[in-house]
C-alpha cells in the first residue's frame, strides 16, 4: 500500500467516524425535539384554559321578577329564579333583534350564569331593586373566539356560533364590557358537559385520594419487603422465587394490574367501584417492586463496615438493619418511593377497568366516594368534541405535568442533598 | 550511549489531572531499539509518563499534556497530530491482559483491517501468522485460531496482546507492567519474548519488579512523585545509583 | 364498623406498649430484678401480642362475612333448579344494594324479607365480630402478661415478629403474580369452554360486539365466529414494531452517544432531559398522537394523493417509539459504561478510532446486554396501553398497511371492559383471556430479557 492509498483510506475511516458522530448526535437532537415539540403542543393548546372569559352586564335585581324580598332567607333566594332577570340584561343588548335571534343572545352566556348571578346577590343583598353590573362566564363557543382558538372567518355554518352571536360580541368587546381573568372555577370544579365550568377538581381530589392510599401502602410494604430481601433473606429457593417475582412484577403493563383489580377487588372482594380506595389499591400493587427495587439498591450501596461495627457492639441483627443501615439507605428509599408514586399518578390504564372513569360531577370528599383521577379526565375530555374540551385537556395535562415534575425533582433533590457518597 | 539514535524526547513535560499535577518537568531521551524500563514507587507517574507517548491519556477528560514530545524529531503533543496514525506507530500492552471478547485470530486480525494493511485474506493470515509468532504463541494456539481470546490463560493473553500490538508493525511498544497479572513462569516467557522484541523496536516498559528491570532493560529511569530523578544505563543505576533515593529504593528501603 | 374496630386495635396496642414498658421499669426500680431486654421491647411485645392476632381475626372473618351471608341468604332461592349461579349471584347483589340504599328504581317486592333477613344478619356478624376480636385480645393480653413476668426474652420474640413480618411484605409479590394469573386463568377457562382455544388463537374475524347477549344463552355457532384474535396478535405485533423501528436506532445512537462521545456537563444534563420522555404519562401521548400527529400524518397523506386514515398504526406507533426511546438509551448507556475500560485502551492504543473501538469491540462485547434492553423494550411497547387506545383506532384490521387504524390486544381489553360491563358473558370473559395471553407473553419476554442482562452484568463484575 503506498502513501496514496494509505491517505484515501484514511479519509474514508475519518469520514466514518463523521458519520457515525452524526448520528449520535442528530439521534439526541431528534429525541429532545420530540420531547420540545411535545411539551410546546401542549402548553400553547393548554394555557389558554387558565383563564376564563366573561362578560359584564348590567342586571336589574327587581324584586318582583325574581320573586324574593329584603327579608328572603338564603334558602329562599338560592331557590328563586335568576333567568329572567338574565334574560333582560341579555336582550337589552341588542333591543331590536327579532324574535329568533333571542334564543341566539341567551347562548352567549354560559349555562351556569343564573348560578353566578345568585351567588353574587347573596353576597351584595343591597342590590336589590337596583342595576349592578356583574360579570358572568361567557360560553365555551365565544370563549373560544376570544382566545383566538377558533378561526373566526370560516363560514357560519361551519361554526358552532352565529354571525349575529359574533357581532355582539364585537360589539361588547369594543365598549370593553368582555375580561379575562384567572380560571379558578377549573382548578376546583368538577366535571361537566359543558366545557365553560367543566373543572379538575374532582380529579385532583381522586388523585390526591388514590395516591394517598397507594403511598400508605407501598411504601412501608415496599421498605418492608426490601430490607427482608437485602438484608435477612436466606439464600434459598423461596427468596429466589421472591427476587424473581419482584423483578418480573416491575415489568408486567399496567392493564395486567387493572384485570387484576377487577377481576379480584371488585368482583371477589365487593369492594366499592370507581373509588379510589380500589384505585390506590391496584396502583400499590403496581408500585410496589418499583419501589423495592430501588429501596434494594440504596440499601446494598450501605457499606459492610457499618453493619460489622454494629455487630461486633453486640447489636442484633434486627437493631443493626434498623438503627444503622436502614437510616442511611433513607434518601434513595425516599426518592425511590416518590418516583415510584410517580408513575402511579401518571397511570391511566388500570384505573380504566375498575370503573374510574364514571361521569364525576361533585368533588369526592373521602376515598370511598366513586372518583376520578387526573390522567383519566385528560382520557376522557379527549374524547370529546368540543374545542373548548381540547383547550381543557391540554391543561390538565400542564398540572399533571407539574405535579409530575415536582414530586421527580424533589426526588433527585433529596438523593442529590443527602444521599453519602461510599468511596 | 551518546552515538546512539534517538528515538523518543520529552522536554519539560508537565502533567495534570484536574488540579492535580502528576508529572513535573520530565525530560528524558530514549533510545532506537533499546529496552528502558522505568522503576519507581506507585503512583510516581511512570505509567502517566508512557500513556503520554502514544497519547492515551486523551481517552481521560480532565487529564492535560503540556510540553515537547518528539518521535523522531517530530512534535506529537500538538492539536493537529493524528492519534490514530501515532498509535499505529506507538502500540500499548496494557497491566492487565484485555483481549477483544473475539476469536484469537479477530483479535490479530484487528489491527491490520482498521490500518488497511492486507489487501486479502492471504494476507492477513500471514500478519496473523507472524505476529503470532513474532510473540511466541504460535505453536500454542495455531490449532484453535476461532476460538475465544479469553478462553486463554493469563500469560498466552498478554503474549496474545503483544502480538496483537506488533501485528500493525509498530516502532515503538510502551509495556505498562505488562507482567504484574502473571505468575513467574509467564513472566519469564514475556521477558524473554521481550529480549528477542527488542531487535526490531523501542520498548518502554514500566515495571515495578527491580529484577525485572535489571533482566530485560538496557536504560533505566527512576520515578519519584512525578519527577525523573536519574537516568542511566541501567548496570550503572543498579550498580552505582548516583541519587541517594534511587538507591534506597533499589535496595527495598522504601516503596 | 371495621374502622372503628381498627382504630380500637390501635388505641389498645398503644397503651399496651406503654403499660408493658413502664410495668418493667417500675419491676426493675422496685424489686432490682434484671430483665432479660430492654423495657421498650417487652412494651413492643405486649403491644404486638394485643394487636396482631385481632388484626388477623378481623382480616379473615371481614372477608368470609360477605360469604356467610350469601350463603344463608340464597339457601332459599338455591332449591329452585330454575336459577343458576349467575342468576344467584345477580339476586344476592340486589338484595345487598336494597339493604344498603344504593338501589335505583321499584324495590321487587318478594326480595323485601330477604333484605331484613340480610340487614339482620349482618347485624349479628358485627357483633359477634366484635366479641370475638375482644375476647382474643383479652385472652392473648393475659398471657402475654404472664410471659413478661416470667422475664421471658422478649427482644428475641419482637424479632421473631419483626422478621415474619417482613417476609410476608416480601411475599405479596408472590401472592400478587398467584392473584395475577389465577384471576385471569379463572375467567380465562369460563371462556375457553365457550369458545375454543384453537378457535381463538388461529381465527381472523374479531367482533366481540355481536356476541353481546343479555343471558348466557349464546348461540355457539356465532360466539366461534366472532372471537378470532389473530388480528388483534397482528395489531400488537405491528405497532410494537413500528415503535421499535423508531427506538432501536434513536435510543441506541442516543445511548451510544453518551456513554462515549458526550463530555462529562453534556451527559449531565442530555441524559435525564431524555429520560423525561419515559416520565410523561402515556395518557399524554396518547392525546398528542391523537390529536395532533395522526391529523398532521393525514394532512402529509392527502397532499401527496395517500389515503391516511387519522387513527392509524403508523402514529401510535410512533409516539409509542418515542416514548420507548429512554428504556432503549438508557440500558445501551449502562450496558456500554459496563464494559471494562481495558478493552477500550486496548483498541484505542491499536490506532482504532472512536466509531470502529465502538462498532467492533464495545458493541460485540455489550451485545447481550443490548438485546436484552430492547427485549425489555419489546415489551414494553406490547403491555402499553392508553396510546395505542387513544390513536391506533378500534378496527380490527389484519392489514400490513401502516396508514390504516390497527388494534391490539391492550385496546380490546379496554374497550370491553370500560364502563359497565356484566360478567359471565364471553365477551367479558375474552378481555380476561387476552389479558392471560398479553401476561405470559410480556412474562415470557421479561424472563429472557432479564436473564440476559444479568448474565450480562455477571460477566463483567
Amino acid at each position: 500500500m503506498n502513501n496514496k492509498e494509505k491517505e484515501i483510506f484514511l479519509r474514508k475511516r475519518y469520514s466514518a467516524e463523521k458519520r457515525f458522530r452524526f448520528f449520535g448526535i442528530s439521534s439526541i437532537i431528534i429525541a429532545l425535539s420530540f420531547l420540545c415539540i411535545l411539551l410546546i403542543n401542549i402548553f400553547t393548546n393548554g394555557l389558554s384554559a387558565f383563564s376564563r372569559t366573561e362578560i359584564l352586564l348590567k342586571i336589574n335585581f327587581n324584586e318582583k321578577k325574581l320573586g324574593i324580598n329584603s327579608s328572603s332567607t338564603d334558602k329562599e333566594i338560592k331557590q328563586a329564579n335568576f333567568d329572567e332577570v338574565l334574560q333582560d340584561a341579555l336582550l337589552s343588548l341588542a333591543p331590536n333583534a327579532p324574535e329568533l335571534k333571542q334564543a341566539e343572545l341567551m347562548d352567549l352566556v354560559s349555562i351556569d350564569a343564573t348560578t353566578e348571578l345568585k351567588k353574587f346577590y347573596l353576597k351584595n343583598k343591597d342590590v336589590l331593586n337596583k342595576t349592578a353590573e356583574v360579570a358572568v362566564t361567557l360560553s365555551d363557543d365565544i370563549d373560544q373566539v376570544h382566545k383566538g382558538n377558533f378561526p373566526r372567518d370560516i363560514p357560519e355554518d361551519r361554526r358552532r356560533f352565529s354571525d349575529f352571536q359574533l357581532k355582539i360580541y364585537d360589539e361588547q368587546s369594543s365598549k370593553n364590557k368582555i375580561i379575562s381573568e384567572f380560571n379558578w372555577p377549573f382548578i376546583f370544579n368538577a366535571d361537566s358537559r359543558e366545557p365553560e365550568i367543566a373543572g379538575v377538581g374532582a380529579s385532583l381530589m381522586g388523585s390526591f385520594f388514590t395516591l394517598i392510599v397507594c403511598l400508605l401502602l407501598s411504601f412501608p410494604l415496599g421498605i418492608l419487603a426490601a430490607i427482608y430481601l437485602e438484608e435477612f433473606a436466606p439464600k434459598n429457593k423461596i427468596t429466589e422465587i421472591i427476587e424473581v417475582n419482584v423483578n418480573n412484577l416491575a415489568a408486567v403493563p399496567s392493564i395486567v394490574f387493572g384485570l387484576l383489580g377487577l377481576g379480584v377487588f371488585l368482583n371477589y372482594f365487593y369492594l366499592p367501584r370507581s373509588t379510589p380506595l380500589v384505585g390506590g389499591l391496584v396502583l400499590a400493587l403496581m408500585t410496589l417492586p418499583r419501589i423495592i427495587i430501588p429501596c434494594r439498591a440504596a440499601l446494598k450501596a450501605v457499606p459492610p463496615s457499618i453493619r460489622e461495627g454494629a455487630l461486633a457492639l453486640g447489636a442484633s441483627k434486627v437493631q443493626t438493619v434498623m438503627h444503622n443501615v436502614v437510616p442511611l439507605a433513607m434518601p434513595g428509599t425516599l426518592s425511590g418511593t416518590i418516583i415510584g408514586l410517580s408513575q402511579a399518578l401518571g397511570e391511566t390504564a388500570p384505573l380504566l377497568l375498575i370503573g374510574m372513569v364514571a361521569f364525576i360531577n361533585v368533588v369526592p370528599s373521602t376515598p370511598l366516594d366513586p372518583s376520578s383521577v387526573l390522567p383519566v379526565q385528560v382520557y376522557l375530555w379527549s374524547e370529546s368534541a368540543e374545542r373548548g374540551f381540547v383547550e381543557k385537556t391540554s391543561a390538565t395535562i400542564i398540572i399533571l405535568i407539574f405535579f409530575l415534575a415536582f414530586m421527580n425533582s424533589f426526588a433527585i433533590y433529596l438523593r442529590n442533598k443527602f444521599e453519602k457518597k461510599w468511596s | 550511549m551518546k552515538n546512539q539514535k534517538i528515538k523518543i524526547s520529552t522536554k519539560n513535560l508537565n502533567v495534570f489531572y484536574g488540579a492535580k499535577q502528576a508529572l513535573f518537568d520530565v525530560n528524558l531521551e530514549l533510545e532506537e531499539k533499546k529496552v528502558t524500563a522505568l522503576i519507581g514507587p506507585s503512583g510516581c507517574g511512570k505509567s502517566t509518563y508512557i500513556r503520554c507517548l502514544n497519547r492515551m491519556n486523551d481517552v481521560i477528560d480532565i487529564c492535560k499534556v503540556e510540553g515537547s514530545i518528539k518521535i523522531d524529531g517530530q512534535e506529537i503533543n500538538k492539536k493537529d497530530v493524528d492519534v490514530n496514525l501515532l498509535r499505529e506507530k506507538v502500540g500499548m500492552v496494557f497491566q492487565k491482559p484485555n483481549p477483544f471478547p473475539k476469536s484469537i485470530y479477530d483479535n490479530i486480525a484487528y489491527g491490520p483491517r482498521i490500518h488497511g494493511l492486507a489487501d486479502n485474506k492471504n494476507d492477513l493470515d500471514q500478519i496473523v501468522e507472524s505476529s503470532l509468532k513474532k510473540a511466541a504463541l504460535w505453536d500454542e494456539v495455531k490449532d484453535r485460531l476461532n476460538q475465544p481470546g479469553t478462553g486463554l490463560s493469563g500469560g498466552q493473553q498478554q503474549r496474545l496482546c503483544i502480538a496483537r500490538t506488533i501485528s500493525i508493525n509498530p516502532e515503538v511498544i510502551l509495556m505498562d507492567e505488562p507482567c504484574s497479572a502473571l505468575d513467574p513462569i509467564a513472566t519469564a516467557k514475556i521477558e524473554e519474548l521481550i529480549d528477542d522484541l527488542k531487535k526490531t523496536y523501542t520498548i518502554v516498559i514500566v515495571t515495578h519488579s527491580m529484577s525485572q528491570a535489571a533482566r530485560v532493560s538496557q536504560n533505566t529511569g527512576f520515578f519519584h512523585l512525578g519527577k525523573i530523578l536519574e537516568f542511566n544505563l541501567t548496570e550503572k543505576i543498579f550498580k552505582n545509583p548516583d541519587n541517594k533515593l534511587t538507591q534506597d529504593y533499589i535496595t527495598g528501603r522504601f516503596g | 364498623m371495621n374502622l372503628t374496630i381498627l382504630s380500637l386495635i390501635a388505641v389498645f396496642s398503644l397503651s399496651c406498649y406503654f403499660f408493658g414498658k413502664s410495668k418493667v421499669l417500675k419491676q426493675t426500680k422496685i424489686s432490682g430484678k434484671k430483665f432479660h431486654s430492654l423495657p421498650e421491647y417487652y412494651g413492643y411485645y405486649l403491644a404486638a401480642w394485643c394487636g396482631l392476632p385481632a388484626l388477623i381475626i378481623l382480616f379473615f372473618w371481614s372477608f368470609s362475612e360477605l360469604y356467610i351471608v350469601k350463603l344463608f341468604i340464597l339457601s332459599d332461592f338455591r332449591a329452585d333448579p330454575s336459577i343458576d349461579e349467575n342468576k344467584l349471584n345477580l339476586i344476592f347483589s340486589e338484595i345487598k344494594s336494597i339493604a344498603e340504599k344504593n338501589f335505583s328504581g321499584t324495590i321487587p317486592q318478594n326480595l323485601v324479607p330477604y333484605v331484613e333477613k340480610f340487614l339482620s344478619l349482618n347485624k349479628i356478624l358485627e357483633l359477634s365480630k366484635f366479641a370475638v376480636i375482644f375476647s382474643a385480645i383479652i385472652f392473648s393480653l393475659s398471657f402475654a402478661y404472664s410471659q413478661i413476668l416470667k422475664n421471658i426474652r422478649a427482644r428475641e420474640s419482637v424479632e421473631k415478629v419483626i422478621r415474619v413480618v417482613m417476609f410476608l411484605c416480601a411475599a405479596i409479590a408472590v401472592f400478587t403474580t398467584f392473584g395475577i394469573v389465577l384471576s385471569l386463568l379463572f375467567e380465562s377457562i369460563k371462556f375457553f369452554t365457550a369458545v375454543s382455544i384453537f378457535d381463538f388463537i388461529t381465527g381472523t374475524n374479531w367482533a366481540p360486539g355481536r356476541a353481546f347477549v343479555r343471558d348466557a344463552s349464546v348461540q355457539t355457532a356465532d360466539v366461534e365466529n366472532v372471537f378470532g384474535a389473530v388480528p388483534l396478535f397482528w395489531g400488537t405485533f405491528f405497532i410494537a414494531m413500528i415503535a421499535m423501528c423508531v427506538a432501536v436506532p434513536i435510543g441506541l445512537f442516543s445511548g451510544i452517544f453518551m456513554a462515549e462521545y458526550a463530555s462529562r456537563k453534556i451527559r449531565r444534563i442530555v441524559k435525564p432531559l431524555i429520560e423525561v420522555l419515559a416520565g410523561i404519562p402515556t395518557v399524554v401521548y396518547g392525546f398528542f398522537a391523537a390529536l395532533t400527529v395522526g391529523p398532521f400524518f393525514r394532512t402529509i397523506g392527502e397532499a401527496v394523493g395517500l389515503n391516511v386514515s387519522s387513527e392509524s398504526a403508523l402514529a401510535a406507533g410512533m409516539i409509542m417509539g418515542v416514548m420507548i426511546i429512554p428504556y432503549v438509551s438508557s440500558l445501551t448507556d449502562d450496558v456500554i459504561n459496563a464494559v471494562p475500560v481495558s478493552l477500550r485502551e486496548g483498541s484505542y492504543a491499536m490506532g482504532a478510532t472512536k466509531s470502529e473501538t465502538i462498532k467492533k469491540v464495545i458493541l460485540p462485547a455489550a451485545l447481550p446486554g443490548i438485546v436484552g434492553s430492547i427485549l425489555l423494550a419489546i415489551s414494553r411497547a406490547v403491555g402499553e396501553t392508553m396510546i395505542v387506545v387513544m390513536a391506533a383506532g378500534l378496527g380490527a384490521n389484519l392489514t400490513i398497511n401502516p396508514l390504516e387504524a390497527s388494534t391490539t390486544i391492550t385496546t380490546q381489553i379496554v374497550t370491553i371492559l370500560i364502563g359497565d360491563q356484566s360478567f359471565n358473558n364471553p365477551k367479558t370473559q375474552a378481555a380476561f383471556a387476552l389479558g392471560l395471553t398479553l401476561f405470559f407473553f410480556t412474562l415470557v419476554i421479561n424472563i429472557i430479557a432479564l436473564n440476559i442482562v444479568k448474565k450480562f452484568r455477571e460477566k463483567y463484575e
